[in-house]
């Protein structure tokens, strides 16, 4: 039985302007122990993804479908069952490390509640394992900094804090939601090598949510990409990336800059994302797709192909990738 | 933090001195005096008491003649009008009576307004929020000087529950405390429950909810905290509004606080008790912003000072 088993997972706001669809339909699962990335532009529902399987979608924000984690139905659970699983089964890393962390508390107060909560641990006891984690994630002299606020790490340390937070509880499944975007590259790379040494350590199953398609190939054993709130294509890293199937995979992975060819072009994707108050009907990457037809206007339901892939897309495999 | 708040406390002894001699100047610079009356004293006997009184003397000489006695002896001088009574007479009868309904006043709107705030954002867009919001804006534009005699109108003249006025036990207290609060209670409902509103949609709120917090945690440690910065920046003027309340509450509740005091002294020209009150007042409002300041560098650890 997979971790997590994701079925029609449909993600929609109530705004002024009508209902917003962020996610359509999207099936997924992840197995224990297992790396997914979840690749897609700004917009895809990548991170609503992330959220309403935590419960944690905004106020206005409704999630339909299936969510099922280690067989249990979570979508329609209450706050406090949800509060049960909550960092303490599952975990989730934020994108903005500076604003993710509170800025009136100090850190050691922040990490021990998450121990006095779930595990009943004494303050002191809870403390002295949370700067056990903080040196797991390599910030130095960490016994001395948990009694500082959030405002004194940079950001790339506070990503850190947010990650020992995060593994306060040893989780089943951890979520990181676009960890490196909001840092410096150099600070990227050291927390991605941080993430996948502690992935191996710990062997809990990951969602990787990014759109740095490099980082998904360093760190994913399975891709999972969505336009449009939709799954266009998934399947394991090296032969996804080795063979895109999809056109917008292929676009995806044609705009990645090349930094061994200092002649080329940025090959961007033309047109823009669709406006998700208002998508187009049928496959959403229909209006950029070079490969659309009049039978793109019904989605392509998302076909198994070769092994362990799928593609929801009307064209032939043959056809879109020679 | 403790030299910031000496710092503080010895900034606020020239302030004091300042405010003594503007308002002692000003005081003086008003035509008339406190033996003004609808009759003329003959001349001989109002050089007589400007003599008692030393208003004969130089205006700097005054001034300084004031501020020695204050510091040296804490000597706030006799009242200009009430033969047999000292300025400090005065202070120590009135004040510990708006210090109490004062005090619970503060209190009251401090504590319902938080409150009543936290509440109506949390249940946002609930009939309860729409009450509150209702209650608050019809308790806004209730002045204190429309809301006392409403009160007693209705609590004393219709119902019977509670005296209108006077102060000899806790059910006085009632009423002035009533009309003191209300309108303060309101505002920092208000102030609440907007910057309560805007703390909730922050990250880092969203980071405590995946902690598995129980919801009232959430409120109550990491959101309350951020949301009464913007309740505590109010309570400066509030608590320079609740002073000015006292006047009116003393005046319609027969309370006998240093509200009715100063208004009197002011009409009456009564020069020591209009600078004795304006003195404690002054102190009174430094003090208080000081504490504003601390408890804002207390809740915020990006202020230090």
């Amino acid at each position: 039985m997979a971790l997590l088993e994701i079925t029609d997972l449909s993600v929609t706001f109530d705004t002024d302007d009508g209902p917003v669809h962020a996610v359509s339909n999207l099936s997924l699962s992840v197995e224990k122990g297992e790396t997914l990335g979840i690749v897609g532009e700004s917009g895809s529902g990548k991170s609503q993804t992330a959220f309403a399987l935590l419960g944690l979608l905004a106020r206005n924000g409704r999630a339909s479908g299936s969510v099922r984690f280690d067989g249990q139905e979570i979508l329609g659970a209450t706050t406090k069952e949800m509060n049960r699983l909550r960092a303490d089964r599952m975990a989730i890393v934020f994108q903005d490390p500076m604003t993710s962390l509170n800025p009136y508390m100090r850190i050691s107060d922040q990490m021990a509640e998450v121990l006095t909560l779930h595990r009943g641990m004494g303050k002191r006891e809870a403390v002295s394992e949370a700067v056990r984690m903080l040196d797991a994630v390599r910030i130095p002299s960490a016994r001395d900094r948990i009694r500082l606020y959030p405002h004194e790490f940079s950001g790339g340390m506070r990503q850190r804090v947010m990650i020992a937070m995060a593994l306060l509880c040893q989780p089943d499944l951890l979520v990181a939601d676009e960890p490196t975007t909001a840092l410096d590259v150099t600070v990227q790379a050291q927390i991605m090598d941080l993430l996948d040494d502690l992935q191996k350590e710990f062997g809990m199953a990951t969602i990787l949510i990014t759109h740095d398609l490099g980082v998904v190939a360093g760190f994913c054993e399975r891709v999972v990409v969505l336009y449009g709130g939709r799954v266009m294509e998934e399947g394991p890293t090296d032969p996804l990336f080795a063979r895109p199937t999809h056109p917008y995979t292929r676009g995806l992975l044609a705009a990645v800059p090349r930094v061994d060819d200092a002649d080329a072009k940025m090959r961007a994707i033309p047109g823009a994302p669709p406006d998700m108050a208002d998508p187009p009907p049928g496959c959403p990457f229909r209006p950029r797709c070079d490969f659309a037809g009049d039978d793109c206007l019904r989605m392509p339901p998302l076909e198994p192909f070769d092994r362990n892939r799928a593609r929801a897309c009307r064209r032939p495999v043959a056809e879109v990738a020679p | 933090m403790l030299t910031y708040t000496l710092k503080r406390l010895a900034v606020a002894i020239p302030t004091l001195l300042l405010l003594i001699v503007v308002s002692f100047l000003l005081m003086h610079a008003a035509p008339g005096g406190p033996f003004t009356a609808e009759r003329e004293l003959p001349p001989q006997v109002l050089a007589n008491l400007n003599a008692k009184y030393g208003l004969d003397d130089p205006l700097w000489k005054q001034i300084l003649t004031y501020v020695w006695n204050v510091v040296t002896g804490f000597d706030f001088g006799p009242s200009f009008i009430y033969k047999d009574r000292t300025v400090n007479e005065i202070i120590a009868q009135g004040f510990p009576v708006t210090l109490t309904y004062g005090l619970l006043s503060f209190a009251v709107a401090v504590v319902v307004g938080v409150s009543l705030g936290i509440a109506a954002a949390v249940r946002h867009n609930s009939a309860l929020d729409y009450a509150a919001v209702g209650v608050s804006i019809g308790a806004q534009v209730l002045p204190n000087f429309v809301m006392a005699p409403i009160l007693v109108l209705v609590f004393t003249l219709w119902l019977g529950w509670l005296p209108g006025g006077g102060w000899q036990g806790p059910e006085y207290w009632i009423l002035p405390v009533v009309a003191l609060s209300t309108s303060f209670m309101a505002s920092i409902a208000r102030i609440t429950r907007s910057s309560m509103l805007e703390v909730l949609t922050q990250n880092h709120i969203r980071t405590a909810r995946a902690k598995g917090l129980p919801e009232h945690r959430v409120i109550l440690r990491h959101a309350l905290k951020p949301a009464l910065l913007p309740v505590i920046s109010y309570l400066g003027p509030a608590f320079v509004g609740m002073i000015t309340g006292s006047v009116v509450v003393d005046i319609y509740f027969s309370t006998g606080g240093i509200g009715k005091a100063f208004v009197d002294s002011a009409l009456n020209r009564d020069y020591a008790v209009m600078m004795g009150v304006t003195i404690l007042m002054g102190a009174l409002t430094i003090f208080f912003n000081l504490v504003v300041d601390l408890a804002y560098a207390w809740i915020d650890p990006k202020i230090r000072y």
